[in-house]
């Protein structure tokens, strides 16, 4: 592949910078949660990032023409890997969520799910030259895309990676505007559904799940712990924190997922408020400074692509983040570039790099042409 | 995509409204609630472990050990610990002998409530059993073995009815006593318990690093926060009873049923206190089973009433002593005075009879004493009158607590009055008749006939009897130390007393006195017998209706320093029966003293 030097001039370092930065925090806050039990965890992290991260970066350059142009194949092959899971999917705690490749390296497909989506919805409304608003027959073939891997990904079962997935393709229909009437019809339908949803589709421990949310304290030592031990660490951070690699919370171990879905709680305890709003802004930066990339887009797939990958930020920030402060539901959801795993990280910095390739290509070539 | 500016507004505004939620959130957790949330978390990972305080030592007056402390090695198990539920109740069965529905049944009720709380498996498990459970500490994770203190009883029985049982704390002892916990053990009786609030110690604790499986960590860094209480023995409480005496009362008592007291006329303080047949302390170490408790209670011999206290007896001729002075005082006899004793009494209808049938003669109040004349003492107190004899017997202390600090009861110190209220019936002055050789409505512990014996030979003071000379903390600092206390004067003078005196001295001295039995050579002692009619006088043969045999007595007649009474239920004549023990006392008594011991 040839390098426009444009590309290099033109290069978004902020958001790779602010990338990296949040990775490395991350990093630092995985080695602190897992230094006493088993640095396997963070060494293992470590390669992940950094796989990750070239990977991040060979992305950018790939113009999203490409993508553009193979996005549905892509989703029909993240689509045939969740079949896969079904099938020959290995069990860990009651969900077939991952594939094996080789003896170490296991990936868990529904976190890739999330970009192909992204990218064949993007695909789907930039093609389409009415731009909205949408009624309910226009909203057949997105639903389609979507429910299908969700529905293979409620088999699994996976509540979280479900949930994420709707509230981004929900917020990309959203954003593409959709008819009031046919918003009121579809709320009435969740709503039908929601019923049986809760009686026939639910399993007890997703049940308990929700009603742990409503309160944590009904069952303090059983489904309600981590939300208490959670907001425990977090609250005894205080506003300094108590000191990287000295909360007792984490270092004793009271927070059993601080490694993944917990991994928020231990930077709130260790570097307190202070730490923990660091995080937050940079986070908020990241998905801030995507949106802006979406806002000036030269076209509506790479508009699509931007608002999709910055919602896929939002939502595993508030939801996690939320989660882990108490005021959402504790649901399986990781944050990006933080909580310990392969799967979610990749898929983080291959959406920042599309992001990052979308962003050094927005420039009118025909300025740069004048230049040269 | 200028269409799409107005949406991306919207977005940016969620965007900043959620960060602003979250960032709230954290600024009320960490910030507002952070103080709190500190303690949690501080709680969380600091366990508290209980070091549990020895009680106090209960020690005779020359501070030998009656009661002393023993480890005992007590298994708990940590519900939360619990790896392998079948495996930890077979083990604990095998090893511990016990049953494994019941260990099972344990830990499953603790499961449902509090899996932090330790649930007590077993208590003071024998060394064997403790090395077979360190053994397997390795796959028995949940377990955990607390040293206790327990009590321990070097002389086994002895003393039993008044040092007392433990048993463990109830609701209201929790409320007596801030410091203790559900399963410690407290006084139910005796000593234990009216001394409860000295023997107790004070609980230390230990507080320890655990991580969230409530393993212990050591970590320099949470340390430093650990604090940590040591553990306060409970006072000793030193008795007056002396070891030696106490012995020698009982095995002078032997099998027999009754009491033995042995009082300091000095001080009232208690030197020993008999009561027979008694309980086994040790059975009640562990908190007594209800099986066991069912059967002392159930015991038609009464283990567990302290009879030189509690039990409520005839005193029979040992009460001519009131009588007597009363009928000095009151001056109704004289020294000089005569009755005429054919061996019955009689008044109106009815026939009172000496225990002589052949009866005594002629017998002045001396001869009556030593002889223990019946007929004198009817004669006596048909004078007195119930008015003024009942006066008397309240005054010597019938009726009514002497104050000493273990379980008691008043007895009965009869009156028209008294009847009328108990019986709603008049007074008959037949009842006036028996009363005066110590049968019909009178009846006193022999912890009382004892007071009144003192009270004759040092002068007339009605003491307040003490069983403990004094408490001392672990530190050797006296907390306690109690002096002589005289609960009464007695109405009776000097003179009087002393006519009183010359007949218990002739009792024991004189050929023909009731109580020789109880003589010594190297001391003079002076005595009053007594053989109280349990039923009817001479009815049924059965063991049971059999008399009681008293004896009450002082000496060295000369300087009374110690006076001893013996009761014994169903023994027959007192003179042949409880005089032999106080002879027996007597002798240690004297050993003691040329040893310079008591």
């Amino acid at each position: 592949m040839m390098l426009d030097r444009r590309l290099l001039k033109n290069y978004d370092w902020f958001l790779l910078s602010t990338t990296v930065v949040v990775s490395l925090v991350g990093l630092a806050n995985l080695y602190s949660a897992t230094y006493q039990t088993d640095l396997g965890f963070f060494k293992k992290q470590a390669l992940w990032v950094s796989v990750a991260m070239m990977l991040m970066v060979s992305l950018s350059f790939l113009d999203y023409k490409t993508l553009e142009r193979y996005s549905q194949h892509i989703y029909i092959v993240s689509v045939l890997l969740l079949l896969l899971v079904l099938t020959s999917g290995k069990e860990v705690s009651g969900s077939k969520s991952w594939i094996s490749l080789g003896s170490h390296i296991t990936i868990q497909p529904s976190e890739f799910v999330k970009l192909s989506l992204i990218l064949v919805l993007a695909k789907f409304y930039h093609d389409d030259f009415e731009g909205g608003p949408y009624g309910f027959v226009d909203l057949v073939k997105p639903f389609i895309y979507i429910g299908l891997p969700i529905a293979l990904i409620m088999l699994q079962p996976d509540l979280g990676t479900a949930l994420i997935i709707i509230l981004i393709s929900g917020s990309m229909i959203l954003f593409m505007r959709v008819k009031v009437r046919s918003l009121l019809f579809l709320l009435v339908i969740i709503l039908g559904l929601s019923y049986p949803a809760w009686h026939f589709f639910l399993k007890d421990y997703q049940k308990q799940r929700i009603k742990t949310f409503l309160d944590p304290y009904h069952d303090p030592l059983g489904s309600g712990y981590n939300a208490i031990q959670s907001q425990i660490a977090v609250g005894s951070g205080k506003f300094l924190g108590k000191g990287f690699m000295k909360g007792s919370q984490t270092q004793l171990r009271f927070i059993p997922e601080q490694r993944t879905d917990f991994a928020f709680s231990v930077i709130a305890e260790e570097w307190g408020f202070t730490g923990a709003l660091f995080t937050l802004i940079l986070y908020f930066t990241i998905i801030l400074w995507i949106l802006d990339t979406a806002s000036r887009a030269k076209d509506k797939f790479s508009m699509m692509v931007c608002f999709g990958i910055a919602s896929m930020f939002f939502w595993h920030t508030v939801v996690n983040v939320g989660m882990v402060i108490g005021i959402l539901p504790v649901t399986g959801v990781p944050l990006l570039l933080f909580s310990y795993g392969g799967s979610s990280t990749l898929t983080a910095m291959i959406g920042i790099g599309i992001v990052l390739g979308i962003r050094i290509r927005k420039f009118p070539a025909s300025k740069e042409a004048i230049a040269l | 995509m200028q269409e799409y500016k107005r949406s991306f507004i919207v977005v940016t505004i969620i965007l900043v409204q959620s960060f602003l939620i979250l960032a709230g959130r954290l600024w009320y957790l960490q910030v507002l609630r952070g103080d709190e949330f500190e303690r949690f978390s501080l709680n969380n990972r600091i366990r508290v472990v209980r070091v549990p305080a020895p009680r106090g030592r209960i020690l005779d007056r020359q501070g030998r050990e009656i009661i002393a402390n023993r480890p005992s090695f007590d298994v708990y198990v940590l519900p939360k610990d619990i790896r392998d539920l079948g495996f930890l109740t077979d083990t604990l069965s095998t090893v511990l002998g016990l049953d494994v529905k019941n260990i099972t049944s344990k830990i499953q009720a603790a499961l449902k409530q509090d899996r932090f709380k330790p649930v007590l498996i077993a208590q003071d498990i024998n060394r064997d059993q403790l090395a077979l459970i360190e053994a397997r500490k390795g796959s028995l994770p949940s377990v955990i073995i607390e040293v206790n203190h327990t009590r321990k009883y070097p002389h086994g029985k002895l003393g039993a009815s008044f040092l007392g049982y433990l048993g463990k704390a109830t609701e209201s002892d929790l409320e007596l006593y801030p410091g203790i916990r559900g399963d410690d053990m407290v006084g139910k009786s005796g000593v234990e318990k009216s001394w409860e609030a000295y023997l107790q110690g004070k609980h230390g604790f230990i507080q320890k690093v655990t991580d969230a499986l409530g393993r212990e960590v050591r970590w320099d860094f949470f340390e430093q926060d650990l604090k940590s209480r040591d553990s306060v023995q409970g006072a000793d409480v030193v008795l007056s009873i002396d070891l030696d005496l106490q012995k020698a009362a009982e095995e002078a008592l032997g099998d027999r049923s009754g009491a033995v007291v042995v009082v300091d006329v000095r001080t009232g303080g208690v030197l020993a206190l008999v009561s027979h047949p008694t309980f086994n302390p040790s059975d009640f170490i562990r908190g007594i089973d209800a099986k066991k408790w069912k059967e002392l209670i159930a015991d038609p011999s009464f283990p567990l009433l302290n009879r030189a206290t509690q039990g409520l007896y005839a005193p029979g001729s040992v009460f001519k002593i009131v009588t007597a002075a009363a009928g000095l005082k009151e001056g109704v006899i004289d020294s000089h005075s005569g009755f005429y004793c054919p061996g019955r009494y009689r008044l109106g209808s009815k026939t009172f009879r000496c225990w002589k049938p052949a009866g005594h003669g002629w017998v002045n109040l001396r001869q009556a004493i030593v002889k223990s004349c019946d007929v004198y003492f009817y004669n006596v107190v048909a004078k007195l009158g119930i008015d003024r004899f009942a006066t008397y017997i309240k005054d010597f202390g019938f009726g009514a607590l002497t104050g000493i600090d273990i379980e008691e009861r008043p007895g009965i110190s009869p009156s028209r009055e008294w009847k009328l209220k108990t019986y709603k019936e008049q007074w008959y002055e037949g009842e006036t008749i028996s009363m005066g050789i110590g049968q019909g409505y009178v009846n006193s512990t022999p912890l009382q006939i004892a007071l009144m014996t003192s009270a004759v030979a040092n002068g007339g003071k009605l003491l307040k009897p003490q069983m403990v000379k004094k408490v001392v903390s672990p530190m050797g600092e006296t907390l306690v130390e109690n002096h002589p206390q005289v609960n009464h004067t007695l109405s009776v003078n000097q003179t009087i007393l002393d006519l009183i005196r010359d007949g218990l001295v002739g009792v024991v001295n004189d050929p023909s006195g009731t109580g020789r039995n109880a003589r010594l050579d190297e001391m003079t002692v002076a005595g009053k017998t007594g053989t109280a009619q349990v039923v009817g006088l001479g009815k049924g043969n059965h063991e049971r209706f059999k008399d009681h045999a008293w004896f009450t007595s002082y000496a060295p007649a000369e300087n009374p320093e110690v006076a001893i009474t013996v009761m014994v239920e169903n023994g027959g004549k007192g003179g042949a029966v409880a005089a032999p023990v106080v002879k027996q006392i007597l002798e240690v008594y004297l050993k003691l003293k040329a040893e310079g011991n008591v």
